[in-house]
C-alpha cells in the first residue's frame, strides 16, 4: 500500500501528480534556471519511466528521492523539456525557452487546460505578451489580426467606443452576434451602457496589460461547455498570476501623440463658389431668369449664401478659405504608466498591477482616462486546499462625443462652407456663438458643443473572483468559484445656452445626470478528474454554473440654471425629466466534459451542457448542447515516427451544437408598459406580443483540420475548414403595424457560414539574428438561407438588407450607371427581371424605375494578420500588418450631402470638380443643379470598396545588456518607439475604411460611414524597466 | 497515515456537501418578471386599469408622428411651394414638399404605424369599458374618448393614404384597413385588406356621433363633446355634406360656451406665456410639457429667436413673402411672423413646449359660414356675421358683403400653417403647386414595409 514519508511530503507535496514509489537509491538535489540564469519555479521533475516527481520551488531548487543514477525528465510550461542523467548529487539544469506553439498550454474554460498538441477543438490563443502596451484602450481591439477567423472592426476613432467582433462570421440577424467574454471564469458585461452618443465598450474597464492569455473558442467542441451562449464564439481572458521565486517589478511608461489617419480633400472657397454658381446658373436658365436679376438663384447664392455665411467676407475676398477639418481635428497627446509586481513562495503567489492611462482624442472634445489596480492571489491553505482571489478595480473617465448623426458631431463641420471663418469677426468668438448671429454657419457649429458643453462618463468597475479548490482523492478535485462583475457608472451632461441652436433644450442651459448599476454575479462549481497511465490519459469535468445579472438605471435632467457656474440638477429651475428602471436575467447550467487520450495518439473528447434561462418561455427554456471531437496524432504512429521533415501531424474533427440567447430580457412575454403617461397623468400601453415557445437560436458546427510541425517544429501551422448552420434564428419578425405592433420575436429562419482558416508560425532565423513570422488568414462565406420572406433593413437610408442567398446586411439599392454625356443626367440601370431571369441593363434617369439589387457586402471575405519579429543582440523590431478584403462600405451618409452636385449648400468633396459641364463630357459626376436631385439618391454610387491593408503596429526597441544592469540590481531596461496605423493601403475615398457609424450600427447595419471619425495614427516612445 | 487520509476525506466531503446545498434551489430563480412592464393578461382587470389605458391612448395620439404635429406638418408641406420654402434636411419631409415621395418615405411609414398603434390602444380601452363601474357617466366618458381618438386617427389616415372624396367612387376606392378589436396575438386575420374609403368614413362618422353623445361638456385637458362635434364638422365638410358640417359647427359654437380670444397673438406661446395651459378657444389640443410630449410643428416650423426666450426649432419652414402679401394692411395676423436671418417664420409654432392645437373655435365659425353660404342658410348666424367676427378679431374692418372666395381666403389666412392646407385644397379642388387637386402625388404611399409584410394590401397609384 501507499507509504509516504511525512518529512518529504511536508516539503514537496505541492503538485505531486501521483505518489507511489518506494524508497530506493539516493536523493538528488539541484537547481533549474532559464537561459539567462534566472531560476524557474514549478518545473516538474520526474524519474523517467516512473511516476515519482517533484516540483521546483521559488528558487528553482528541487530534491528528488531515490533518483541517483536514473534519468530525470524536466518539464515546464513555456520551456523545452529536457532529460538529464542524475549522475551528480547536485545538478545545475538550464532549460531553453520553448518558442514552438505546439507545446503551449491552452485554457479551455472551467479550470480546464490542454496542451495545444492534444487539442481536438479549435481554440485560437493570443498571448498577453503579444498585445501588451498597445495604445488601444480595450482588449478586443488589440485582438485585431491576431487570431484567425476573428474579425475586429472598431466603430470609429472615438475613444472607448464599441467594437464589432465576429468569430467565423455573423451567426445571427436580430440577436447579438458578439462573442461571450469570460474573464477569469466570470461572464462579464460587455454590452453598451451609455445613454449619449454611440455605443460604448465596457471592456475598456479592463487593463489589457493584466492579461496573461486570451483564448477564442471558435468551434462547437471548444464552445459547447458554454452551451447556449457560445454560438458567436467565446473569448476566455485569463489574467496574470503570481509565480514562486524572485519578485519581479516591472515599470513601463510610454508617451506620444495621435493624429487622424487622413483628411478628406474638400472644395476651397473658390472651387465651392464655382460649383454653386454653376448650379444656380442652371436653375436660372431653367426658370428663364437672367443671372443678373436680383431675384435669380445666382443672386441668392451670392448674397444669401456665400456672403451671408461668411459675415460678408466673401464678396470682399473670395479667396479666403477655411478647411473646417482644421477646426475639429487635433494632435492628441497620449501617456500611460504601468507597474506590475509579480512573485511569491511555494504557498503564496501574487500578481499586482497598477495603470494610469490618459488618452486624448484626435477629434476635439474627446478624452479617456483610466486608472486600474489588480491583485491576483493564490494561497495553498494546506495539503488539500487551495484558495485564491482575482480582483481588479478600475475607474474609466470618458469625455464623450455625440453620435455621428448629430450636427454637434465635430466631423459634421466638414459640411460647412469653406468661406465661413472659424471666428465671428464681430465678436471674436467661434462662428455661431451668441450674441453673434447664431444662424451662421450653415449648420450648427460643433465647436460650440466642445467649448460650451460637456458630457462625461465615469465608470467604476470591479471584476472579482474567489475560488476554493479541494483535492478529494488522487486525481479528483473539486473547485468552487464565486465571481462578481460590478459596474457603476455615472454620466453627466451640461450644455450652456451658447449651444441653443442644436444642443441645449433650454434658454439658460440644460443638464442631465444618469446612473447605471449592474451587478452581475456568477458561481461555478465543478469536479475535475485526471487519470494518467502509460497508455491512457483521462480528464473529465462535471459541474454547474449559475449567473445572475441585475441592471438598475436612474436619470434626472433639468434646465434653466441661475448661471453657467451652476451645473448640477439641484440648481435647475425645471426638473425636466427623471426615471428609474431595472432589468434582470439569469442562467442556470450544468456541464460535463471528458477528454481521453490513448497511447498519445488517439484523442476523443465529448462535452455537453444543459442550459436554462429566464429569457425564454417556461416550456422552452431548457436546452441541451452536446459536442464531440476526435484527434489522431499521426506522427506518433510507427509509419511517420521517423519522418525526416514532418515533426508533428495531427488530424482532428469536431461537431457540436451551441446556442445564442442574446436577445434582451423578457422577449417571450406579452406585456403592457407603464410609460404611456400624458400631461402629468399616468398611463399604460400594450407594448409586446407574447411568444410562449420562444427558445434559443441554435448553431450546429462541424470543423475538420490538421495541425502540423515541420523541421523539428520550426514551422508549425493549422489548417481548418468549418461549416456553421444556424437554425431557429431569434428573429424580429415584422408584422403589419395595423396590429399596433411592429414585430414579434420568433424562432424563424436559417443562415450558414463556412470557411477556411490557415495559421503559420515560422522561426525563419534562430541564431544571433532572430526572425520569426506569425501569419493567419481566414476566408468566410456567410449566407442567409431562409428568412421566410421577411424584409429586414437597416443602416443609412435602409440600404443594408437581409436577403436570402446573401450574407447578412448586404447593400441593396439601385445601381448607378454613370452620367449621360448628352445632358449631364445621372443614370441608373433598370435591373428589372426579364422573362429569362436576366436583368434589363437599360439605363434610365428616372430613379424610381430602377430596381434595387445587391451591390455590395460590408462583411469581408478574407481577413488576415501577419507579424514579423526580428531581434539581434539587444535590438528588436516588430512589424504587424492586418487587412480585410472583399467588403464594401456605404458613404451615402455624408455622400448625399457632400458628394451630391449641390443638392444642398454643404461643402463638397473635391471629386465633384470633375462634374459634367457640357454635352460630350464623359465623367462619373453628374451636372451640378442647385437644390435639385441629380444622382444624389441612394445608389451603388455611394457603395465603395472598403478593403484595406494596414501597418497596424511597427515597434523598434533596444534592451540594455543584462550584465551591465546586474551591477545596478536591475533585470532589464528596454527603450522603444512604436507606431500604430502608420500606413493604410486602401481605395476608400473618405477618411477611414474601418468604420461602423454608431448612429446606425446593428447586426445588419455594418460598413456605414456617417461623418464617422477615423482611426488614430499614434506615435509612442516608451521605456520598460524590470527590477 | 490511513486514518489521516480518511479524516481529510470526510472533512472535504462535508465541505462539498455545504457547497452542494448552496448550489441547489436555483431552478425557481429563473422565474423572474420585468420591472417596467406587466403581463398583458393582467393589465386590464379593473376600472383603474382602463383609466390608465385611456391615458395611454392620449399618449399615443400625442406621438410626434400623429397629433404631436407631423400630420399637420405634412398637410402643410405637401406641395405648398407657394407659401413655404422648405430647407430642411429630413429626406422624408423634403420629398413630401417636392411631391416626389417614395414608398418607404419615413414620415409616411411613421405616421401609419403610430396611428395604428394608437388605434390598438383605443381598442384595448373599448374592449374593457365594462370594467368601469363607478358611474355610468364615467363609463360613457371613457368610451366616448376612446371612440373620438380612434375616429380621429382613422379620419387622418383615410385622408392621407387614400383618394379624396370626389375623386372616383368612395365606395370602391381603397381606404385603409379597419381594425376595431385589440390585438393579443398574430393570426391570419391580422393581415387585413384595405376597407373602402366609404367604409372608413362610415366608421368615423358612427364613432364620432356616438362619442359626441357619450362625452361630457367639460373634461379638463381631455376630449369633450365639442371636440367630437368639431371633428365631425371637419369630416362632413370633407364629404361636402355642408348641412351636417354646419350643424356640427353650430353645435360647438352655441353649446360649448366658448368665445374667440380677443387677442389673436395670445392664442400661441402656451408654455412661454400661458403657464402651459391652452387658451379657451382651443377645442382640442395636445398638451406638451418640458417632461412629456413633443410639438413637432415647432420642430420644423420653429426657430430659436434670440428676442423670444424659449423658442426653438430647426428653421426648416421659411414663409415666403408671397404668403405675407396675401394679408390686408393692418391685419394683426400679418404681423405674426418674425424676420430672422433674412427669412420669415410663423410665430404660431415658435414655442418649443407649446401645446399643439388640433381644432379651435375660429375654424368652427369659418366652417359654419361656408356651410351656410353654400346652402344659402343662416344656421346660427349669417355667413357675413361669422366672417366679420374673425376679421374684427384680426383688426380688420368688417365686410359689407361676403363671397365664397372671401370665406375660403379668410379660412386659409386664419388657419394658415395649422395643418389644413392639403385637405382644404383637395376639398376645394384647387391645384396644389403645379399638380391637380386629385394628383396621386398628393396621396401618401402605403408604407413599403406594410406592402412587404401584408400581401392583402394594394399600393396607391404611382408608388
Amino acid at each position: 500500500m501507499l507509504m509516504i514519508r511525512k518529512s518529504i511530503v511536508s516539503a514537496l507535496f505541492c503538485c505531486v501528480l501521483a505518489v507511489s514509489a518506494l524508497a530506493q537509491g539516493k536523493a538528488v538535489t539541484g537547481k533549474v534556471s532559464d537561459e539567462n540564469g534566472a531560476p524557474i519555479s514549478g518545473v516538474t521533475v520526474l524519474i523517467k519511466g516512473e511516476k515519482t516527481g517533484v516540483n521546483t520551488d521559488g528558487t528553482g531548487s528541487f530534491t528528488i528521492p531515490n533518483a541517483s543514477g536514473k534519468t530525470l525528465v524536466f518539464s515546464a510550461v513555456g520551456f523545452e523539456s529536457r532529460e538529464v542523467l542524475a549522475n551528480l548529487a547536485n545538478l545545475q539544469i538550464s532549460l531553453k525557452t520553448d518558442t514552438k506553439s505546439l507545446s503551449e498550454v491552452v485554457v479551455t474554460g472551467f479550470g480546464g487546460s490542454q496542451i495545444k498538441r492534444e487539442l481536438t477543438g479549435n481554440i485560437a490563443r493570443v498571448r498577453g505578451k503579444d498585445i501588451e502596451y498597445m495604445p488601444t484602450p480595450s482588449v478586443d481591439q488589440a485582438l485585431q489580426g491576431k487570431a484567425a477567423g476573428v474579425f475586429v472592426n472598431a466603430q470609429s476613432g472615438k475613444l472607448g467606443q464599441a467594437v464589432t467582433v465576429r468569430v467565423r462570421g455573423n451567426s445571427s440577424i436580430s440577436a447579438n452576434s458578439q462573442p461571450l467574454y469570460v474573464l477569469d471564469g466570470v461572464p462579464i458585461t460587455t454590452n453598451d451602457q451609455s445613454s449619449y452618443g454611440g455605443d460604448m465598450n465596457p471592456l475598456t474597464d479592463l487593463n489589457p496589460n493584466d492579461i496573461e492569455s486570451i483564448e477564442v473558442l471558435k468551434d462547437a467542441s471548444a464552445g459547447a461547455i458554454y452551451g447556449s451562449r457560445a454560438a458567436n464564439g467565446v473569448v476566455l481572458i485569463t489574467t496574470k498570476r503570481g509565480k514562486a521565486g524572485k519578485t519581479s517589478v516591472t515599470f513601463n511608461v510610454q508617451t506620444g501623440y495621435a493624429e487622424a489617419t487622413k483628411r478628406i480633400r474638400m472644395l476651397n472657397s473658390q472651387e465651392y463658389a464655382e460649383l454653386i454658381l454653376e448650379g444656380a446658373a442652371y436653375r436660372d436658365k431653367l426658370a428663364g431668369t437672367p443671372t443678373t436679376d436680383p431675384d435669380s438663384w445666382t443672386a441668392y447664392v451670392k448674397n444669401d449664401v456665400m456672403d451671408y455665411y461668411s459675415y460678408g467676407q466673401w464678396s470682399k475676398d473670395p479667396t479666403k478659405s477655411y478647411d473646417w477639418q482644421d477646426a475639429v481635428f487635433q494632435r492628441a497627446p497620449y501617456r500611460q504608466a504601468d507597474l506590475q509586481i509579480r512573485g511569491g513562495t511555494d504557498k503564496t503567489k501574487f500578481f499586482t498591477s497598477f495603470q494610469h492611462l490618459d488618452q486624448t482624442g484626435t477629434i476635439i472634445g474627446n478624452n479617456l482616462q483610466r486608472s486600474t489596480g489588480r491583485l491576483n492571489l493564490d494561497q495553498k491553505a494546506n495539503d488539500w486546499l487551495d484558495l485564491g482571489v482575482s480582483l481588479s478595480l478600475s475607474r474609466t473617465f470618458n469625455r464623450r462625443l455625440p453620435d455621428d448623426n448629430a450636427f454637434s458631431n465635430p466631423l459634421q463641420a466638414i459640411a460647412l462652407m469653406p468661406m465661413t471663418p472659424f471666428t465671428d469677426p464681430g465678436t471674436g468668438l467661434p462662428a455661431g456663438t451668441p450674441p453673434g448671429d447664431a444662424n451662421i454657419p450653415l449648420y450648427y457649429n460643433p465647436v460650440l458643443t466642445v467649448n460650451y458643453g460637456k458630457y462625461t462618463q465615469d465608470v467604476y468597475r470591479t471584476f472579482g473572483n474567489t475560488y476554493l479548490k479541494a483535492k478529494l482523492l488522487p486525481g479528483l478535485s473539486f473547485q468552487t468559484e464565486f465571481g462578481m462583475d460590478y459596474l457603476s457608472q455615472n454620466e453627466e451632461g451640461y450644455f450652456r445656452s451658447e449651444t441653443v441652436r442644436n444642443q441645449t433644450t433650454a434658454v439658460r442651459g440644460s443638464g442631465s445626470n444618469t446612473g447605471t448599476f449592474i451587478t452581475n454575479y456568477n458561481t461555478n462549481s465543478y469536479f475535475t478528474y485526471n487519470k494518467t497511465t502509460d497508455k491512457h490519459n483521462l480528464n473529465a469535468t462535471l459541474g454547474m454554473q449559475y449567473q445572475q445579472s441585475q441592471a438598475k438605471y436612474n436619470s434626472t435632467s433639468g434646465q434653466d440654471f441661475p448661471s453657467n457656474s451652476y451645473q448640477k440638477i439641484a440648481s435647475a429651475a425645471t426638473k425636466s425629466g427623471g426615471s428609474s428602471s431595472q432589468t434582470d436575467f439569469r442562467f442556470l447550467s450544468y456541464f460535463l466534459r471528458a477528454n481521453y487520450i490513448l497511447m498519445d495518439k488517439y484523442i476523443i473528447a465529448a462535452s455537453g451542457r444543459i442550459d436554462a434561462s429566464s429569457r425564454f418561455g417556461k416550456e422552452a427554456r431548457q436546452g441541451f448542447f452536446p459536442a464531440v471531437s476526435a484527434g489522431w496524432i499521426l506522427t506518433n504512429e510507427k509509419f511517420l515516427d521517423n519522418s525526416k521533415y514532418l515533426s508533428f501531424l495531427k488530424l482532428r474533427a469536431s461537431y457540436g451544437i451551441v446556442g445564442n440567447a442574446e436577445i434582451g430580457n423578457f422577449p417571450q412575454l406579452g406585456l403592457f408598459s407603464g410609460d404611456a403617461g400624458y400631461a402629468g397623468n399616468a398611463g399604460q400601453r400594450p407594448s409586446q406580443l407574447p411568444n410562449d415557445s420562444l427558445r434559443w437560436e441554435t448553431t450546429a458546427q462541424a470543423d475538420i483540420g490538421f495541425d502540423f510541425g515541420l523541421f523539428n517544429n520550426r514551422i508549425t501551422g493549422e489548417i481548418d475548414y468549418y461549416q456553421k448552420q444556424t437554425t431557429g434564428l431569434l428573429l424580429n419578425v415584422n408584422i403589419p403595424t395595423t396590429t399596433g405592433f411592429g414585430s414579434i420575436i420568433k424562432n424563424v429562419g436559417k443562415l450558414e457560414n463556412s470557411g477556411f482558416e490557415f495559421v503559420l508560425n515560422t522561426q525563419n532565423l534562430v541564431r544571433a539574428f532572430k526572425w520569426s513570422t506569425n501569419f493567419n488568414i481566414a476566408f468566410n462565406k456567410g449566407k442567409v438561407t431562409d428568412i421566410q420572406g421577411q424584409i429586414i433593413e437597416g443602416g443609412v437610408s435602409s440600404m443594408n438588407r437581409v436577403e436570402e442567398g446573401y450574407n447578412v446586411g448586404v447593400f441593396f439599392t439601385p445601381e448607378f450607371a454613370g452620367v449621360d454625356p448628352n445632358n449631364g443626367n445621372a443614370l441608373f440601370y433598370l435591373n428589372t427581371k426579364k422573362a429569362d431571369g436576366t436583368r434589363d441593363r437599360t439605363t434610365t434617369n428616372i430613379y424610381s424605375q430602377a430596381q434595387r439589387v445587391v451591390v455590395g457586402d460590408p462583411n469581408p471575405d478574407m481577413i488576415f494578420g501577419i507579424t514579423n519579429n526580428f531581434s539581434y543582440k539587444g535590438f528588436d523590431m516588430s512589424v504587424f500588418f492586418n487587412g480585410i478584403q472583399g467588403n464594401q462600405n456605404n458613404i451615402y451618409g455624408m455622400g448625399r450631402y457632400s458628394s451630391a452636385s449641390m443638392l444642398y449648400e454643404d461643402n463638397n468633396t473635391a471629386d465633384q470638380l470633375r462634374r459634367w459641364r457640357q454635352p460630350g463630357d464623359v465623367t462619373d459626376i453628374p451636372q451640378v443643379r442647385l437644390f435639385r436631385v441629380n444622382g444624389s439618391q441612394a445608389s451603388s454610387r455611394y457603395i465603395v470598396d472598403g478593403a484595406y491593408v494596414r501597418l497596424r503596429t511597427l515597434s523598434f526597441g533596444y534592451t540594455l545588456d543584462s550584465k551591465t544592469l546586474a551591477r545596478y540590481k536591475m533585470d532589464k531596461i528596454r527603450v522603444y518607439v512604436s507606431g500604430q496605423n502608420l500606413l493604410t493601403f486602401t481605395k476608400y475615398p473618405y477618411w477611414d475604411p474601418e468604420v461602423n457609424a454608431d448612429s446606425f450600427d446593428s447586426n445588419i447595419a455594418k460598413g456605414n460611414d456617417f461623418y464617422t471619425p477615423p482611426q488614430p495614427r499614434t506615435f509612442l516612445v516608451g521605456i520598460n524597466v524590470s527590477l | 497515515m490511513k486514518k489521516s487520509i480518511y479524516t481529510n476525506i470526510s472533512k472535504r466531503a462535508s465541505a462539498i456537501l455545504l457547497l452542494g446545498i448552496l448550489a441547489t434551489g436555483c431552478e425557481k430563480r429563473l422565474d423572474i418578471t420585468p420591472f417596467q412592464s406587466i403581463a398583458a393578461d393582467k393589465a386590464l382587470l379593473s376600472e383603474g386599469d382602463v383609466n390608465v389605458t385611456l391615458v395611454g391612448a392620449y399618449d399615443g395620439v400625442q406621438s410626434a408622428s400623429t397629433y404631436g404635429g407631423d400630420i399637420m406638418v405634412l398637410n402643410e408641406l405637401i406641395g405648398n411651394t407657394t407659401n413655404i420654402n422648405f430647407t430642411g434636411t429630413f429626406a422624408g419631409l423634403s420629398d413630401a414638399y417636392q411631391t416626389q415621395m417614395v414608398s418607404n418615405n419615413s414620415f409616411a411609414t411613421g405616421t401609419w404605424a403610430s396611428a395604428y398603434n394608437t388605434i390598438n390602444r383605443c381598442n384595448n380601452v373599448l374592449s374593457a369599458v365594462d370594467k368601469i363601474t363607478s358611474s355610468p357617466a364615467r363609463k360613457n366618458s371613457v368610451e366616448g374618448q376612446a371612440l373620438f381618438l380612434r375616429a380621429s386617427m382613422y379620419f387622418e389616415l383615410v385622408r392621407l393614404y387614400a383618394k379624396t372624396i370626389g375623386d372616383g367612387d368612395a365606395a370602391s376606392n381603397p381606404g385603409v384597413p379597419l381594425i376595431l378589436k385589440p390585438t393579443s396575438g398574430v393570426t391570419s386575420a391580422d393581415y387585413p385588406p384595405r376597407s373602402s374609403v366609404k367604409a372608413v368614413y362610415d366608421q368615423v362618422i358612427a364613432d364620432l356621433i356616438k362619442a359626441e353623445s357619450l362625452l361630457p361638456s367639460t373634461n379638463t385637458i381631455y376630449a369633450t363633446k365639442w371636440a367630437a362635434a368639431a371633428q365631425l364638422s371637419r369630416v362632413y365638410l370633407q364629404l361636402k355634406n355642408y348641412t351636417e358640417a354646419g350643424n356640427a359647427a353650430n353645435r360647438v359654437i352655441t353649446g360649448s360656451g366658448k368665445t374667440l380670444n380677443s387677442d389673436f397673438a395670445k392664442l400661441w406661446f402656451t408654455f412661454i406665456n400661458n403657464g402651459g395651459a391652452s387658451p379657451s378657444e382651443y377645442l382640442f389640443s395636445m398638451v406638451v410639457t418640458a417632461q412629456d410630449g413633443t410639438n413637432s410643428m415647432s420642430t420644423y416650423f420653429g426657430r430659436a429667436i434670440g428676442s423670444i426666450p424659449g423658442t426653438n426649432g430647426r428653421s426648416d419652414c421659411k414663409i415666403k413673402a408671397a404668403h405675407l402679401a396675401q394679408y390686408e394692411t393692418g391685419d394683426v395676423r400679418k404681423n405674426f411672423f418674425v424676420l430672422s436671418g433674412g427669412n420669415y417664420y410663423t410665430q404660431k409654432h415658435l414655442d418649443r413646449y407649446g401645446n399643439v392645437p388640433i381644432m379651435r373655435l375660429a375654424e368652427m365659425y369659418l366652417t359654419r359660414a361656408e356651410a351656410n353660404f353654400r346652402n344659402a342658410t343662416s344656421v346660427g348666424a349669417t355667413p357675413l356675421a361669422d366672417v366679420n367676427l374673425i376679421r374684427q378679431r384680426a383688426g380688420l374692418a368688417p365686410l359689407a358683403t361676403v363671397t365664397l372666395d372671401n370665406i375660403t381666403k379668410e379660412r386659409s389666412l386664419e388657419l394658415a400653417f395649422e395643418g389644413l392646407y392639403l385637405h382644404d385644397s383637395k376639398r376645394l379642388q384647387q391645384s396644389v403647386g403645379s399638380l391637380a387637386w386629385n394628383s396621386p402625388k398628393l396621396i401618401f404611399p402605403i408604407p413599403q414595409r406594410e406592402m412587404d409584410v401584408n400581401k392583402n394590401l394594394v399600393q396607391n397609384t404611382g408608388y
